[in-house]
């Protein structure tokens, strides 16, 4: 469904070239499961990016559905992101102005009752007492659980977390992992940690050293993935 | 989304509305207060729309000669041609003391010149024919604030000089500004004597007809015509200047305006920016998110405008309750050259935070955003 093929990202860092990723040959496959492992300045985040189309490979390429990412325009690029993907990012990031229920909305595309639907999200998350507050009334907790019903909005595809459980506690943090699993309905979830035990039920994980799918960081692991650079 | 927005955060909407609120207000308030300037002009001499008035020049006799022309050769029907003499007096303005005729008529001529004028009554009675008596106009009694037994001219009056004592025994209620004493009482006490020729067409919309024929008629005559139209092209090329230098005033007070607002709302922007770039993250576009702050900037500057006019409409109906009317000074509230002056304030105002969002858009990477970079 979705694939890199020797992609690289290229920064300028004051004149000096710095990869954040290169030679990433990766594919996720439909509702997989699969875990970026990988120790903080490592690309993890990167990796997300390039593969969730929020950022274009400066070499290679990302293909969904056979498609290359970097041939599509801004506006059918952010189309793919709305209608097909969700996102959850390290930080809970809400609309301040708005309340639970309609941050959650703004996850989907207009097509179909996206009330109803954020309105079931929320409550299947256990905040259906909670919806109609603003995002300074909620906890940590709580708000990253808006942001994951907010990504499950519209059943996307696939779902991208780029560190959801960084700004929680433990339990906290392995609450919302367990819900974006359970709830993420046949749809892909690709999830960036450096935290392997938030990785329990990964269908694979692989692991990003320097930029690079690299060595097995935890080889101990069954279905760790090794990559090369 | 943009209303909610705006409505959510009054403490943001409310600042940048009240500017231009208070900015239209500024401009349709200096703009309405000068235009009252002419308006006044006109509403304090509209009685010479009636008519027109024709004199003699250098020579008393040729009266007779001009009245003659007139009836042989006007365009129109005529409805009346009336001998007047005429002295002066003084009504107040709010840029200062401005001349003001007093008709000397005969008493049929009164009446007939009341009705034209549209009187509805008089509070007291004409002037008994010969007496040193005045008739006004209500108008004229709340400028002057004079009524009945008042002084209108006397020996000691600076600029309404007659050598007896002349009462006001009668105030018609008309719109129009009107101030007459018997034509007998002027010829036996006032300078030049000269009788004047006040020409009336049947029919109203005749009159401009008659006014510009007489125009040409007597030019290079030995007559001196007075029409409205010379009254009004005369007021025009007054405020010429005038208008000019208010064009100059108010294009300084926009540009300072707008750049007050393009800074405000760029600081605005730019505490929205986490905003922006968490919803291009999740996938709208650009041009949605354009769109919703264009809009948003939108409702702000035209609300901001209607408001302003609304405000400046209720203020200037206030000013002319309170300063203006009890003293027969004119002001419209509804003075459409003041609104007119304000519309390039929400333009310019719009082409600014037009730009601003636009810049603001133009290299922005929602990555950061996210990553909490620009946070």
């Amino acid at each position: 469904m979705i694939e890199a093929r020797g992609a690289a990202l290229l920064y300028h860092d004051h004149g000096r070239e710095v990869y954040a990723c290169r030679d990433i040959g990766l594919r996720v496959s439909e509702g997989e499961f699969l875990g970026i492992l990988g120790p903080s300045g490592s690309g993890k985040s990167s990796l997300l990016y390039m593969l969730s189309g929020l950022k274009t490979p400066t070499s290679g390429q990302v293909l969904v559905d056979g498609i290359d990412l970097a041939s599509l325009g801004d506006e059918a690029r952010s189309r793919l992101r709305l209608e097909r993907f969700g996102f959850v990012f390290q930080h809970p990031h809400l609309l301040g102005y708005l309340t639970a229920l309609e941050n959650v909305v703004l996850g989907a595309s207009g097509s179909g009752d996206r009330l109803v639907e954020a309105e079931n999200r929320l409550s299947r998350l256990g905040l259906g007492d909670k919806m109609h507050r603003l995002p300074h009334e909620l906890s940590g907790g709580e708000r990253q659980r808006v942001c994951v019903a907010r990504a499950l909005m519209g059943s996307p595809e696939a779902i991208f977390a780029d560190e959801p459980t960084a700004a929680l506690d433990h339990a906290n943090g392995h609450a919302v992992v367990d819900m974006l699993r359970q709830e993420r309905g046949g749809g892909a979830l690709v999830m960036v940690t450096h935290d392997p035990s938030m990785l329990d039920g990964a269908d694979r994980i692989v692991t990003l050293v320097d930029g690079c799918l690299g060595e097995a960081a935890v080889a101990a692991r069954p279905g760790i993935e090794p990559g090369t650079c | 989304m943009a209303s909610t927005f705006l409505f959510r955060n009054a403490g943001k909407t409310i600042p940048l509305v009240a500017v231009i609120v208070l900015a239209v207000m500024l401009i349709s308030g200096i703009v309405a207060m000068i235009d009252s300037i002419p308006l006044s002009i006109r509403t304090i001499y509209r009685y010479s729309q009636q008519m027109v008035g024709i004199t003699p020049r250098g020579d008393p006799a040729q009266t007779p000669i001009i009245r003659d022309r007139i009836e042989k050769e006007a365009p129109v029907p005529l409805e009346r041609v009336m001998v007047c003499r005429a002295t002066g007096a003084q009504v107040r303005s709010i840029v200062g003391k401005w001349p003001f005729v007093v008709l000397g008529l005969a008493r049929e001529d009164m009446t007939y010149y009341l009705d034209r004028m549209g009187s509805r009554g008089i509070n007291g009675r004409l002037p008994e024919t010969g007496k040193a008596e005045a008739l006004i106009s209500e108008p004229v009694a709340r400028n002057l604030g004079l009524r009945k037994g008042s002084l209108l001219l006397g020996p000691v009056q600076d600029g309404a000089y007659s050598p007896e004592e002349v009462r006001v025994v009668g105030i018609a209620d008309t719109d129009e500004w009107l101030m007459f004493t018997p034509i007998e009482y002027q010829r036996a006490h006032h300078f030049p004597p000269i009788d004047v020729l006040l020409v009336f067409a049947e029919n109203l919309p005749d009159q401009a007809k008659l006014d510009n024929w007489a125009v040409k008629a007597f030019k290079g005559e030995r007559a001196q015509v007075f029409v409205y139209q010379e009254l009004e092209r005369d007021t025009q090329d007054m405020f010429k200047i005038l208008y000019k230098i208010l064009n100059v005033v108010i294009a300084t007070l926009v540009l300072v305006i707008t750049l007050m607002m393009a800074m405000l709302m760029n600081i605005y922007q730019s505490q929205r920016l986490p905003e922006y770039g968490l919803l291009q993250a999740l996938g709208y576009t650009r041009r949605q998110l354009l769109s919703r702050a264009f809009g948003e900037t939108l409702v702000v500057v035209v609300g901001g405008w209607v408001l302003g006019l609304l405000v400046a409409y209720s203020l200037l109906l206030v000013v002319r309750a309170q300063l203006m009317t009890p003293q027969a000074f004119a002001l419209d509230p509804l003075d459409r050259m003041a609104f007119i002056y304000t519309i390039p304030i929400p333009v310019a105002i719009l082409a600014a935070g037009a730009l601003t969002v636009w810049s603001r858009f133009r290299r922005f990477d929602p990555v950061s955003v996210v990553e909490r970079r620009l946070v």
